[in-house]
């Protein structure tokens, strides 16, 4: 699957021609090592060096590479989105799974199936609040939220109606809660806590705009 | 998979994308619980209780006259205590790093909330677990371990 999207040059505020697309291979994992984490972590030295550790981003220690084997997971579907040669995000997605991550906890809609984000990731140089310590601007906008439109899309496809679950890392919890509008369900002690949202189809549909 | 062509949608999005990260880490969580995950967090909730135990004896406040001072549900702080798994809620890490005057990020890491990966704090943490018995009155000695502590995780985020 290849599919034209547009997102947004972060010097000019013009509109580009980006593509999803989900052919993932161990070669994009790679890039994301060898281009994405020397980024952040200079990024994150910067931050520290400047006493803002609360701004750090929780990624600093991990290794892409590791991830290489649910390359080959059934039910297991990856995103990505090309621009300009170079990826600028990534996601993976699962429709089913052994521990119970697609099916909604949110009690309006508890035990229907639900499409499980398991990761999202944005090119660090995509990262506003990682690149302005820095003084750098950001190559691309809204390349996350290309990647939560797709996961949102196959949802429909799949027949969960836009029914979305996933574990935010802390930093990221305001965004999920305040910007997309999804619910924070439970701090789930199976994956260190983390904070689980839940989309239901209406809310996911008021993410699109209406536009389903 | 047909995407959005709508570019009024697309900018609004990015507008609210700029002031976050945005990361998802089920698949992290899952390859970092490979490690000594379990473990580390094991030994930080040890040192969050102790911590909780000895400012409490320290102000020589009961359980409930703590929670009043923090301004947080006496039945959290029961839970607190005595759940090995509880999380307790922003809110509640919130008022007792106000408490206690310590960073909330660092209190959360401490409650095993989330992961540091600091070996420094680590260190300190299981030295200041194993550094002192619960009493009736705090002894000098962890009188001045736990001001030293609290000091050492205050200092932290300046």
């Amino acid at each position: 699957m290849k599919e034209p999207v547009e997102i947004i040059d972060g010097t000019t505020g013009q509109f580009v021609d980006a593509e999803l697309f989900d052919e993932i291979t161990v070669e994009h994992f790679l890039e994301t090592k060898k281009l994405w984490r020397p980024l952040v972590l200079r990024a994150s030295e910067k931050l520290r060096a400047q006493g803002r550790q609360n701004m750090l981003p929780d990624y600093t220690n991990w290794d892409w590479t590791k991830k290489e084997p649910y390359l080959h997971m059934l039910a297991t579907k990856f995103f990505g989105i090309t621009c300009r040669k170079a990826l600028q995000g990534i996601e993976v997605v699962q429709t089913e799974n052994i521990t119970g991550d697609c099916q909604c906890r949110l009690p309006v809609q508890r035990g229907k199936s639900l499409l499980y984000v398991d990761y999202l990731q944005v090119a660090p140089w995509n990262i506003k609040v990682l690149m302005e310590p820095i003084g750098e601007k950001v190559e691309f906008r809204g390349v996350g939220s290309r990647l939560m439109e797709a996961a949102i899309r196959f949802s429909i496809e799949e027949g969960f109606k836009g029914r979305i679950g996933l574990h935010s890392l802390p930093s990221s919890e305001p965004f999920y809660r305040n910007e997309c509008g999804m619910v924070p369900v439970m701090r789930d002690p199976r994956k260190q806590n983390l904070l689980w949202f839940e989309f239901t189809p209406d809310q996911a549909q008021a993410y699109l705009g209406g536009d389903i | 998979m047909r995407m959005s062509r709508d570019r009024s949608w697309l900018l609004k999005r990015a507008e609210q994308e700029d002031r976050h990260f945005i990361s998802v880490g089920g698949l992290v969580s899952r390859i970092a619980a490979g490690t000594s995950g379990g473990e580390r967090t094991r030994l930080m909730r040890a040192a969050f209780l102790r911590l909780l135990q000895l400012a409490r004896r320290d102000k020589r406040l009961t359980t409930e006259q703590f929670a009043e001072k923090a301004d947080i549900d006496v039945a959290e702080l029961i839970l607190i205590d005595n759940t090995p798994n509880y999380s307790p809620t922003p809110r509640t890490i919130y008022k007792l790093s106000s408490l206690l005057k310590v960073p909330s990020k660092t209190l959360m890491a401490l409650a095993g909330m989330v992961d540091l990966k600091d070996a420094q704090f680590e260190e300190a943490a299981v030295k200041f677990a194993a550094s002192s018995e619960p009493m009736d009155k705090l002894t000098s000695d962890e009188q001045k371990t736990l001001q030293g502590y609290i000091k050492f995780l205050s200092e932290r985020e300046k």
